[in-house]
């Protein structure tokens, strides 16, 4: 929800709208909010470049507020872009020095120069934080507190805590952040909305953080939406798709449902005692010869259209073996699917778990005619839901719906929590 | 020291939060990153920054301390001074940069001190 493009000076050339673009395709997003400090002149090409490749791009700002905190504004449409623009302009001091600070470039979207921003985009707005936020409302937009988790130009390392009744609509975390840590620290009451973003000022990591939301369509309406929590629209959860185990398991297991599968079973097993831990998943999906299991362990391999690279795995293959850990992958056409990866649970190199609430909103809610089982097991405790569980609690209601996300949420919560002071306890904790 | 006096070397005036005569200034810390402050400042501690948004009351009057030091003549939000006579935290505005505000007031033997 937060990219920037060659007019931000901090960004490289290379990183022209239609660049961009291409970036998050390939990453396999279906909308970027583009957010350069302090100025909107390269929305127009970049809404442009995604029209032509199918991508939403969603026209953002990231402000620069007087006590050096940024503010994202997630704004409605271009015209409300250039509405904010002028008030930030008003109140931005200063004129670049491109040597210094570096270029700032206006790009079209088929990768022409029209000409270089003057202002001073690095600065500071004369803006409070409450200034820049009024500003952003009556624009139209949505204010978010842009990377939150960050010490330098986060609203809680600048100013140490939120500002009592600042109006936010959600806040932000940065792709250093775990998004279940985050939560925990920022949101613990589910206080504010809360979204991962990459931040990325070169093409390469873009969709290194991604934030999942419910929605009809990606358009800012829709997001507006899911953001307030409004008419079913919601925002699922996020985390880092290359990083984070969590969305390594997302990944397979939609693998498993676009094969076809009616029944994908996963499996969290950590053991700190034994120094182990293994993710199974198995699915009835149409399964692959060998030929295919073998090249399906090929990054460059993918029977997706909606990806240009199959990521999933093998980056987990990796991520097993660079943890001491192994993999193993067993599949026959007609039957399915399975996996097995196993890591070295102290490994410096083995990757967090990050945000299971995520992985599991996201199965459920996404696919709710295909029965999902989940499993997660730490040193002899456990925990189980189910898409038939959580069915047969709900009473009819929609997996998808408000109460539907809220009491998966909560079961998911109840789940994690036992689980961390197992976890605790036998790392010995407090 | 009192903060009284902490204005008067500072060539400023106490723009709220209304001082106690009889409150020493123990020591000082310079910073405009709040987080920074709620880690390392310690209690009796003039605070010599140029934030001024209202969010710096909150901060001393957690931190405990005795004065909050606004440098380059900035003038404070409204709510900042309305909070700071609230909460009792003393609030000086100085024209001064923050290099000499600290320099003038090391030199008049208020020191950094660590916190424990």
């Amino acid at each position: 929800m937060h990219v920037h493009t060659c007019l931000s000076p901090c960004s490289e050339l290379e990183m022209h709208p239609a660049a961009l673009v291409k970036a998050a395709v390939d990453a396999g997003l279906d909308a970027v909010a583009v957010c350069d400090h302090n100025s909107a002149e390269n929305l127009a090409a970049a809404v442009r470049a995604g029209a032509r490749s199918g991508l939403a791009v969603l026209p953002g700002m990231e402000v620069t507020s007087e006590e050096e905190v940024h503010i994202l504004a997630l704004l409605p449409d271009l015209e409300a872009a250039q509405v904010l623009q002028s008030k930030v302009y008003q109140n931005l001091p200063g004129t670049n020095d491109p040597n210094l600070f570096g270029m700032q470039v206006v790009a079209n979207e088929d990768e022409e120069v029209l000409g270089f921003n003057e202002h001073l985009l690095s600065g500071a707005t004369a803006l409070s934080v409450e200034a820049v936020v009024a500003a952003i409302h009556k624009a139209g937009g949505l204010a978010v507190a842009a990377h939150v988790d960050r010490e330098r130009f986060g609203l809680i390392g600048q100013l140490g805590l939120i500002p009592e009744g600042l109006p936010l609509d959600a806040l932000e975390v940065s792709a250093n952040a775990q998004l279940n840590v985050a939560r925990t620290r920022f949101a613990p009451s589910g206080e504010y909305a809360l979204l991962c973003s990459s931040d990325a000022h070169e093409p390469k990591d873009v969709g290194k953080a991604v934030t999942f939301m419910l929605l009809e369509e990606p358009n800012p309406a829709e997001v507006r939406k899911a953001l307030a929590g409004a008419e079913g629209r919601a925002v699922l959860g996020g985390g880092r798709p290359m990083e984070d185990l969590a969305l390594h398991i997302l990944d397979i297991a939609q693998n498993g449902v676009e094969a076809g599968a009616t029944l994908v079973e996963i499996g969290l097993n950590e053991d700190p005692l034994k120094d182990l831990l293994t993710i199974e998943v198995k699915d009835n999906g149409r399964g692959m010869n060998e030929e295919t299991a073998a090249r399906a362990l090929d990054p460059f391999f993918t029977t997706r259209t909606t990806r240009k690279v199959g990521m999933g795995l093998p980056m987990l293959a990796a991520a097993a073996r660079a943890a001491g850990g192994n993999f193993q992958l067993a599949s026959e056409p007609g039957k399915g699917t399975a996996l097995k990866a196993s890591f070295q649970f102290s490994h410096i190199d083995r990757a967090p778990v990050g945000d299971l609430e995520t992985t599991l909103l996201v199965l459920f809610a996404g696919h709710p005619d295909v029965e999902i089982r989940f499993k997660h097991a730490v040193c002899g405790e456990d925990y189980e839901v189910s898409t038939g569980d959580l069915r047969a609690a709900l009473d009819g209601a929609v997996l998808a719906s408000p109460e539907g996300l809220a009491f998966t949420r909560e079961v998911v919560r109840r789940g994690e929590k036992a689980l961390s002071e197992a976890r605790a306890k036998a790392l010995g904790g407090p | 020291m009192n903060v009284m006096q902490v204005a008067g070397l500072l060539q400023g005036v106490v723009a709220g939060g209304s001082p106690d005569p009889k409150q020493e200034v123990l020591g000082g810390y310079a910073s405009d990153l709040l987080s920074d402050v709620m880690a390392n400042a310690v209690e009796g501690d003039v605070w010599v920054t140029l934030q001024k948004h209202v969010n710096i009351v909150a901060v001393a009057k957690l931190k405990g301390l005795a004065a909050i030091v606004i440098v380059n003549g900035r003038t404070p939000e409204p709510d900042t001074l309305a909070r700071a006579e609230a909460e009792g935290i003393p609030v000086v505005s100085t024209p001064l940069t923050a290099f000499e505000a600290v320099g003038i007031l090391y030199g008049a033997g208020v020191k950094g001190r660590r916190a424990p």
